[in-house]
C-alpha cells in the first residue's frame, strides 16, 4: 500500500490501462510534454508518445466530438476537459451526443469514453474556472458520473471507467490532486456504482462528495468529541447512484445532510435528497438539510471565494441542529 | 479562391454498369422520397422530413468512389446519401414508420439516426453540424489504425456556418485527415439564403484556402462531373494526402420541410431549376443523346425502381412496431 497523490493515482491509473489496451488514448489541451495544467497527464507523453497522449488545438467541441468518433470506430478515449466549466463549450457533445448516440441509432454500438474534467473551487480561478457543474448531467441518460474524494477511489474509479464501455463523465476536484492516501497495490478497481461509506456512524448521516467529503470526515471528527456519531457517504458514483447504501444509512441514522461545493439549488443534493423523500420519509426523525454552496457565481477574489465552499462548522452546526429533533 | 471544378467528360470512357448505375441510384433516391411524402400524406409517417429531392445527383455521383468500410456522416437531407451508400430502402422506411425493419429496430428515425456500421453509416445527430467534429474522431482513428479509410463528411451550407466547422477544418488539415468534406450548397438554410448569412470572398469553399485545405466549387446536378470531383478527393484522403472541401451546388426543388411555404424563393428561379436543371432529367438526355441507353433501357430501369420501392414500402410496413418496452434497451452497454 503507497501512499501517494491524487494526481500521482490518476497518472498511475491511465498509465497502468496505457499498458494494458493499447485503444487507450487520451487528448485534451497541453496534456502532451506540459503534463497538463494541473500536471495530471505528467511524463505519459515521454512513455507512449504524440499519437497516444494528443495535444489538441483549443478545440472543446472537437475534442469530445473527435473522441466519440473515434470510441465508435475501435479506440477507448480519455479526453481532458482543461476545467470542467469548459462543459459548456462542448455541451451539445456532451450532452446531447455522448450518452445518447448508441442509444438514438439502435443500440448496436459502444461509446467507450471517459472525459477527465478538473471541478472546485481553488485559489482565486474566479467564475468559470471554479464550478463543480455535476448536476447538469444526472438528467442525462446514458452518462455516468464518477466524483473520486480520494487517491485510492480516484484510481480505482478512473481504471474502471476506462474499462467500462459506457461514456464516464469523470470529476476531479483541484485541492485533491495534492492530497495524499494510501493506494491498494496492485489492479485496484472500483465498482461503477458503489458508494463508500468513509465514516461509520449512528446518529447522523453526512453525504458528502469531492473536497467536502474530507470537511465531512474532520466535521465527524469535531461531532464525536460533543458526543454525535456522524456517518460519512460519499456516493463517488452519482450515475449510477448508489440508493441503496444512501438509505440504509438514513434508515439508521434518521438524520441526514448532503454536503457539497455545487450550488444548493439544482445540485446533486437535490436529487439525493428527493430520492431520500420519495423512499424513506418515515425513517427520518429530522427535516433533510442540504449545504451547497450559495446561489451566486464565485467570486474571482480569493479573500471571498473561502466563503461559498460549505465548511466544517457549518456541517456541525447543522448536525446539531439535526440533533435537536428527537 | 476555390475554382470552379471543370473536366471535359468523355461518356463514351465509362462503362455501361457506372453509367446506368448512376440513373438507377439517383431514380432510387427520388422514388424513396417521393414515396416518402406520400406516406406522410397518408399520415403514415411525420412531415418532420427534408426532402432531398433535386439534388440526387450529388449524392449518387459522390459515393460511387467510397466502399462500405468509408465512414459516411450524412446531412439533414441524408436519405439520399444513405441509400447511395447502400442502406436498403426498406430499412429507411422502417426507421420512418418505426417498425423493426427500421435500422435502429424500432426505435425509430426521421433522416438523422439512422445508421449501419457495416456500411460505414456511423450515424448523424439532430443538432446541425455535429458531424464537423465526431468526423474528425473517425478521420483519426483510420489513421491511427493505418487503415485507408476515408471519412465522407456531407452538410448544407446552413450548416457550414456552424463554429465547429472551423475547428473541424483545422484539425483535418493539422494532422493530413483522410476526410472529404461535401459541402451540399442548396443556397437555402430553411429561409435564410447563404449569400445573407455567409461572410465569404466568393464562395463557402474559400474558406478551406485559410488552412490550407484543397478545395474547389462544383456543379453538384452533373452526377458524372460529381463523381470525378468526389473520386479525385477520396484517392487524396485514401493515400494520406489529407482532406477535401467541395462546395457543391445544388437547389431543392421541395420546401426544408413538409409543409414549408417556399415563399422565401423567387418561383421563377425555383421553376428554373426543376425545368432546366434537374440532375435526373439532363441524365436522361444525355445518355439518350449519346446513344449509351435506349428509351426503352431507361424506362425498364424506372419501373424496377417502381417495383423495388413498393416492395421496400410492403416489408417495412409488414414489420411489427416493437414492444413498449423498446424504449428501455440500447441506452448502455
Amino acid at each position: 500500500m503507497a501512499t501517494i497523490t491524487m494526481r500521482q493515482a490518476i497518472i498511475d491509473a491511465l498509465s497502468e490501462e496505457m499498458d494494458r489496451d493499447e485503444t487507450v488514448i487520451l487528448c485534451g489541451e497541453d496534456i502532451g510534454p506540459f503534463g497538463g495544467v494541473f500536471g495530471a497527464t505528467q511524463g505519459l507523453y515521454d512513455k507512449f508518445g504524440p499519437t497516444r497522449v494528443m495535444d489538441t488545438p483549443i478545440t472543446e467541441k472537437t475534442i469530445i466530438g473527435a473522441s466519440l468518433g473515434l470510441a465508435i470506430t475501435g479506440f477507448r478515449p480519455v479526453p481532458e476537459l482543461q476545467f470542467a466549466d469548459f462543459v459548456g463549450v462542448a455541451f451539445d457533445e456532451l450532452y446531447n451526443k455522448l450518452g445518447k448516440w448508441k442509444y438514438m441509432h439502435g443500440g448496436a454500438m459502444r461509446v467507450p469514453v471517459t472525459v477527465r474534467m478538473p471541478i472546485g473551487i481553488a485559489g482565486g480561478s474566479g467564475p468559470e474556472h471554479s464550478q463543480s457543474p455535476q448536476a447538469l448531467f444526472i438528467g442525462a441518460p446514458g452518462l455516468y458520473i464518477a466524483v473520486p474524494s480520494s487517491a485510492a477511489d480516484a484510481k480505482g474509479m478512473l481504471k474502471t471507467a476506462i474499462r467500462d464501455d459506457n461514456p464516464v463523465l469523470f470529476f476531479e476536484h483541484k485541492v485533491l490532486y495534492e492530497m495524499r492516501g494510501e493506494v491498494p497495490d496492485g489492479d485496484h478497481l472500483v465498482p461503477v456504482g458503489k458508494a463508500d461509506i468513509k465514516r461509520a456512524g449512528s446518529d447522523v448521516t453526512i453525504i458528502a462528495t469531492a473536497y467536502s467529503v474530507h470537511t465531512a470526515i474532520a466535521a465527524a471528527a469535531r461531532l464525536e468529541t460533543q458526543g454525535i456519531s456522524a456517518e460519512v457517504v460519499d456516493p463517488r458514483w452519482l450515475a449510477p447512484l448508489d440508493e441503496e447504501t444512501i438509505l440504509a444509512s438514513v434508515a439508521k441514522t434518521g438524520r441526514v445532510m448532503i454536503v457539497h461545493e455545487e450550488s444548493k439549488t439544482g445540485g446533486t443534493g437535490a436529487e439525493i435528497a428527493a430520492i431520500i423523500a420519495e423512499r424513506a420519509l418515515f425513517d427520518l426523525r429530522a427535516p433533510i438539510r442540504r449545504l451547497g454552496s450559495p446561489d451566486v457565481p464565485i467570486a474571482q477574489s480569493l479573500y471571498l471565494e473561502q466563503f461559498y465552499r460549505p465548511t466544517e462548522q457549518m456541517i456541525v452546526d447543522t448536525a446539531i441542529e439535526l440533533m435537536s429533533y428527537s | 479562391m476555390a475554382q470552379i471544378f471543370q473536366k471535359n467528360i468523355d461518356i463514351d470512357a465509362y462503362g455501361e454498369d457506372l453509367l446506368l448505375g448512376l440513373h438507377r441510384m439517383m431514380w432510387r433516391i427520388r422514388k424513396f422520397d417521393q414515396n416518402l411524402i406520400r406516406l406522410m400524406q397518408e399520415g403514415k409517417v411525420s412531415g418532420f422530413y427534408h426532402s432531398g429531392i433535386g439534388s440526387e445527383g450529388l449524392s449518387a455521383g459522390a459515393m460511387v468512389g467510397l466502399r462500405a468500410d468509408d465512414y459516411l456522416f450524412y446531412n439533414h437531407r441524408g436519405c439520399n446519401q444513405m441509400i447511395a451508400k447502400g442502406i436498403p430502402l426498406s430499412r429507411l422506411y422502417g426507421d420512418f414508420l418505426g417498425t423493426l425493419e427500421g435500422t435502429t429496430g424500432g426505435l425509430g428515425a426521421g433522416i438523422v439516426h439512422s445508421s449501419d456500421m457495416s456500411l460505414g453509416v456511423v450515424g448523424q445527430a439532430g443538432t446541425i453540424g455535429s458531424q464537423f467534429s465526431i468526423g474528425v474522431g473517425t478521420g483519426l482513428s483510420a489513421k491511427w489504425r493505418k487503415t485507408d479509410q476515408v471519412t465522407a463528411i456531407f452538410f448544407g451550407e446552413g450548416a457550414a456556418s456552424e463554429e465547429a466547422l472551423h475547428g473541424s477544418l483545422n484539425w483535418a488539415a493539422l494532422h493530413r485527415l483522410p476526410i472529404v468534406y461535401f459541402c451540399e450548397n442548396n443556397e437555402y438554410a430553411i429561409s435564410s439564403h447563404w449569400t445573407e448569412t455567409h461572410a465569404v470572398r466568393e464562395h463557402i469553399a474559400d474558406w478551406a484556402d485559410g488552412y490550407g485545405i484543397p478545395n474547389c466549387v462544383v456543379d453538384g446536378n452533373d452526377p458524372l462531373l460529381m463523381m470525378e470531383v468526389a473520386n479525385e478527393a477520396i484517392a487524396r484522403a485514401r493515400s494520406g494526402g489529407g482532406p477535401t472541401f467541395i462546395e457543391a451546388r445544388t437547389f431543392r426543388h421541395r420546401g426544408h420541410y413538409e409543409g414549408d411555404p417556399v415563399n422565401y424563393i423567387d418561383k421563377d428561379v425555383l421553376r428554373d431549376w426543376i425545368d432546366n436543371r434537374d440532375p435526373i432529367k439532363n441524365f436522361e438526355s444525355v445518355l439518350l443523346q449519346s446513344g449509351r441507353a435506349s428509351d426503352a433501357t431507361l424506362k425498364r430501369i424506372a419501373q424496377e425502381v417502381d417495383d423495388e420501392v413498393a416492395a421496400a414500402i410492403a416489408k417495412a410496413e409488414a414489420a411489427p412496431l416493437p414492444d413498449k418496452d423498446r424504449i428501455f434497451q440500447g441506452l448502455y452497454s
